[in-house]
């Protein structure tokens, strides 16, 4: 992992930190795919996750 | 004289490398011991101090031998050719270090290709609930956690890099603030 990256755990909880309880977290992730589903992958692919993760994160997204 | 194994202790070259050689008819001793052992003289090695510098610069074996056979006029021209290909190779590896380092690029830009812009970033988090307060909390965690990571997705939302300084500056001040 570079220096310029987070991971998905230090993202958690920057959004802990900013006040997102896990239900905003998961409309954040549905509108991300909803509105900009390209730039949800490559945000995803930023912050480290596997394919597979990504995938599952998507379709989770996707399912509303 | 010398032995082989002295000839290989002075040059730095093997039993076995010294033995090839003289099979292949590079450097061959010029006389033998009464028992038959090969003993090479101070000519020999010289001439095998020639064949050191021709292997160093990338001579094939095959091209030391006709080198050392030619005549003083046309070894230059056997080194000018041999010149030419190694300008030849390094050519071909400066164009694949263009092209590893344009593959390279491609990969960065890819990463960068978030782009979305700072408006659609904002909306997006609006989208969630969270208001102005929060998202400066987060710029302000944000800052706090990774800078370079925090510099780098303000840059990858298209916004100016006077703004982001200006940003940044906030989410420090912010934090110093909180803390005092």
């Amino acid at each position: 992992m570079s220096a310029s990256n987070v991971t998905r755990e230090q993202w958690i909880e920057l959004f802990q930190l900013a006040g997102l309880d896990e239900a905003m977290m998961h409309k954040w992730h549905r509108e991300f795919e909803r509105r900009y589903p390209a730039q949800h992958q490559s945000f995803l692919q930023w912050i480290g996750l596997s394919a597979e993760d990504i995938l599952s994160v998507r379709k989770f997204s996707q399912a509303g | 004289m010398y032995t082989v194994g002295q000839l290989g202790k002075l040059i730095g070259l093997s039993r076995s490398a010294l033995l090839y050689y003289d099979e292949i008819g590079l450097l061959s001793p010029s006389a033998r011991s009464s028992s038959g052992y090969r003993l090479y003289s101070e000519g020999d090695v010289q001439r095998m101090e020639r064949i050191m510098t021709y292997r160093d610069v990338g001579l094939s074996l095959d091209v030391i031998g006709r080198l050392l056979q030619a005549d003083e006029a046309s070894a230059p021209a056997v080194l000018e050719r041999h010149l030419q290909k190694v300008s030849e190779e390094i050519a071909r590896l400066r164009q694949q270090q263009r092209v590893i380092a344009r593959l390279l690029g491609d990969a960065q830009a890819l990463g960068k290709s978030r782009s979305m812009t700072k408006d659609q970033w904002i909306a997006l988090l609006a989208s969630t609930g969270l208001n102005e307060e929060g998202m400066d909390k987060w710029h302000m965690e944000f800052e706090k956690m990774s800078p370079v990571a925090h510099q780098d997705f303000l840059e990858s939302l298209g916004i100016p890099l006077e703004e982001i300084a200006l940003i940044r500056q906030f989410a420090k001040q912010k934090a110093i603030d909180s803390d005092g």
